[in-house]
């Protein structure tokens, strides 16, 4: 039986800010009265996530990703609910709970910028009172994996941001811990740097240790989470198997097309166009559920004399709008 | 796998910290030189003040030259371990709130207010700390020299001269997590703690009290130096109690602020 390692129940979040007008007078009166108004991060989500899940956390920007990621690694106060992490109440048992998790964020550096990752990694080593041997022997094994034993040494600003990425995920790594973090890891990556991240991250988590990884992008999912969680504006909007959300959305594609010829009206069953960037160039939406894309592929290759065809997953935004269309069918039912 | 207790930790972890900050600092050596020099120099700017007033024949009643240079001395020497040591909490906050660079800091297992400390060395002021030997050498040469005893009290008030400065530096932290992106702070603490560069007796009676019941400041350089000079003065008890309940009130007030952290967008 899988023992559960997160319990997250009715967790809510309220930030209080503040709204200004654009124009100089808004400016000045700004000076002297702020109109406060209250934003709700989280709308009271809850749920549980295993040992050694692999989980992926979606959503769009502002969507409550992050938020909920602070709370649950101690580093943000909720407004109200519970959430017991490995027996800890994150940032009440702040301290203690921190030795058993890692974290990378993708948007804020562990390392020492003016000095190599290495003197970092032993300034966590005396942080978090790692025994020399074990240290020594992780950090090779980690250095191994992430193919970096050659720029530990040379400061961190002359390193590329690849090779400082995986410099932060062994700053993560090195005490150990049960449950990682990681918040857009893979942000401004390129391929190679990616692939090998992801290859890391499954190498790890299959040794037991537990992922929450939180992205706006698809295709880290992909790679890496069996179950996904999506939030937008605060609520969780799908809890599941990365196979059922592909089964709500995976039949939609974005196609990006350009031809040699000017493109007229499109005569295919389940495309919709829904910008004509150029005379020559469309973004067009196909519903495969209509026409597969194998034939999709054959009927515009018939129609069109092709220069480029892009076929992506929707975005995220699309995803969501498709899983409430989808909902609400099913209460219709 | 965490294999020391929490102290040792603690401890292993601040040394490491200050040899980063050392190698770091050393990567812009011109730069660490010249703000040396710049900070001494902004440093004698009190003790020039009182070398022209004395030079051109007025003085603080009561008060010779060497003695005020004396407490000005161990103001700057105060200010000498305080600035490098732990005072730089200040802007590292600060920094880091805007930037939203205290959450690194706080996934550490180590308490939040050492983190910030020991992330903070600054070894540019450490030359506060030699202007503050240096002149504190020449006033005790013009001075008659003190017994065991005043030695004893006078290092026990500039322990406490520090615990002020560290009571304010945790206020002005605890003010940088909410009032985010506010250099201004560091001008309100220069002001305020200007007045304990001179001879209490020059104030009026209200600041005074202020400056030795309400926030004793008299301990950054006036009572530590009138314990070596022989001139005790009856508000020094009030200026114990008080410093350590402003101790106590800081730690309590940062501890409210920090709950109030909302880090930066994602």
């Amino acid at each position: 039986m899988n023992k559960v390692i997160i319990r997250v129940k009715d967790l809510r979040k309220t930030y209080k800010t503040y709204k200004r007008g654009e124009s100089f007078k808004d400016t000045v009166k700004s000076l002297f009265a702020r109109q406060s108004i209250n934003l709700d991060a989280l709308k009271g989500i809850s749920f549980e996530i295993e040992k050694g899940e692999l989980l992926g956390f979606l959503g769009p920007n502002g969507a409550g990703k992050s938020t909920t990621l602070k709370i649950l690694t101690g580093i943000l106060y909720p407004t109200s609910g519970d959430v017991y992490a490995m027996g800890y109440v994150p940032w009440k048992d702040r301290k203690r709970y921190v030795t058993n998790i890692g974290a990378v964020f993708g948007q804020k550096s562990q390392l020492l910028w003016d000095i190599p990752p290495a003197d970092a990694f032993y300034m966590n080593r005396s942080i978090y009172g790692i025994a020399q041997k074990t240290f020594k022997n992780t950090l090779n094994d980690m250095t191994d994996l992430l193919d970096v034993g050659d720029h530990i040494h040379r400061p961190t600003r002359q390193l590329s941001l690849g090779e400082r990425m995986k410099c932060e995920f062994i700053m993560a790594m090195l005490h150990r811990p049960s449950i990682v973090f990681l918040d857009e890891p893979t942000i401004g990556l390129d391929i190679l740097s990616r692939e090998k991240i992801r290859q890391f991250i499954l190498e790890m988590n299959k040794s037991g240790v537990t992922f929450i990884l939180t992205t706006h992008d698809l295709s880290d999912i992909e790679h890496l989470a069996k179950r996904v969680i999506i939030v937008n504006h605060g609520d969780i909007v799908f809890d599941n198997s990365l196979d059922d959300l592909r089964r709500h959305t995976g039949n939609i594609k974005l196609i990006r097309l350009s031809s040699h010829d000017e493109i007229g009206d499109i005569q295919i069953r389940g495309v919709e166009v829904t910008e004509n960037l150029s005379k020559y160039n469309v973004e067009m939406i196909l519903d495969t559920t209509q026409t597969g894309l194998n034939e999709f592929v054959r009927q515009i290759g018939i129609q069109f004399r092709l220069s480029d065809l892009i076929i992506e997953e929707p975005p995220i935004e699309d995803m969501i709008k498709e899983l409430y269309l989808d909902r609400e069918a099913e209460s219709k039912k | 796998m965490i294999a020391e207790n929490q102290f040792i930790r603690g401890v292993k972890a601040h040394f490491q910290a200050i040899k980063a900050a050392l190698a770091g600092r050393m990567a812009y050596r011109g730069d660490f030189l010249l703000s040396t020099i710049i900070m001494l120099m902004a440093e004698m700017f009190a003790p020039a003040i009182t070398f022209l007033i004395y030079s051109n024949g007025a003085s603080f009643p009561g008060w010779g030259i060497y003695e005020v240079l004396l407490i000005q001395s161990i103001f700057m020497m105060a200010r000498g371990i305080a600035f490098p040591f732990f005072f730089g909490m200040v802007w590292n906050t600060l920094s880091r709130v805007r930037e939203g660079t205290l959450d690194i800091l706080l996934i550490k297992p180590l308490g939040l207010v050492h983190l910030i400390i020991m992330t903070a060395f600054d070894c540019n002021d450490i030359g506060k700390l030699f202007g503050g030997v240096l002149l504190f050498a020449i006033s005790m040469k013009h001075l008659p020299f003190p017994g065991f005893m005043q030695w004893v009290q006078f290092l026990l008030l500039f322990i406490l001269s520090l615990v002020m400065l560290f009571a304010f530096a945790l206020i002005m932290s605890a003010l940088a997590i909410v009032w985010v992106g506010n250099s201004r702070i560091f001008e309100m603490f220069s002001a305020v703690t200007s007045f304990s560069q001179y001879p209490l007796s020059i104030f009026s009676k209200p600041i005074q009290t202020f400056i030795t019941v309400i926030i004793p400041l008299g301990l950054l350089g006036f009572f530590p130096a009138s314990v070596l000079l022989g001139k005790y003065s009856p508000q020094i008890t009030a200026a114990i109690v008080s410093s350590i309940f402003f101790l106590i009130a800081s730690f309590w007030f940062f501890k409210k602020m920090v709950r109030q952290y909302t880090s930066t967008g994602g």
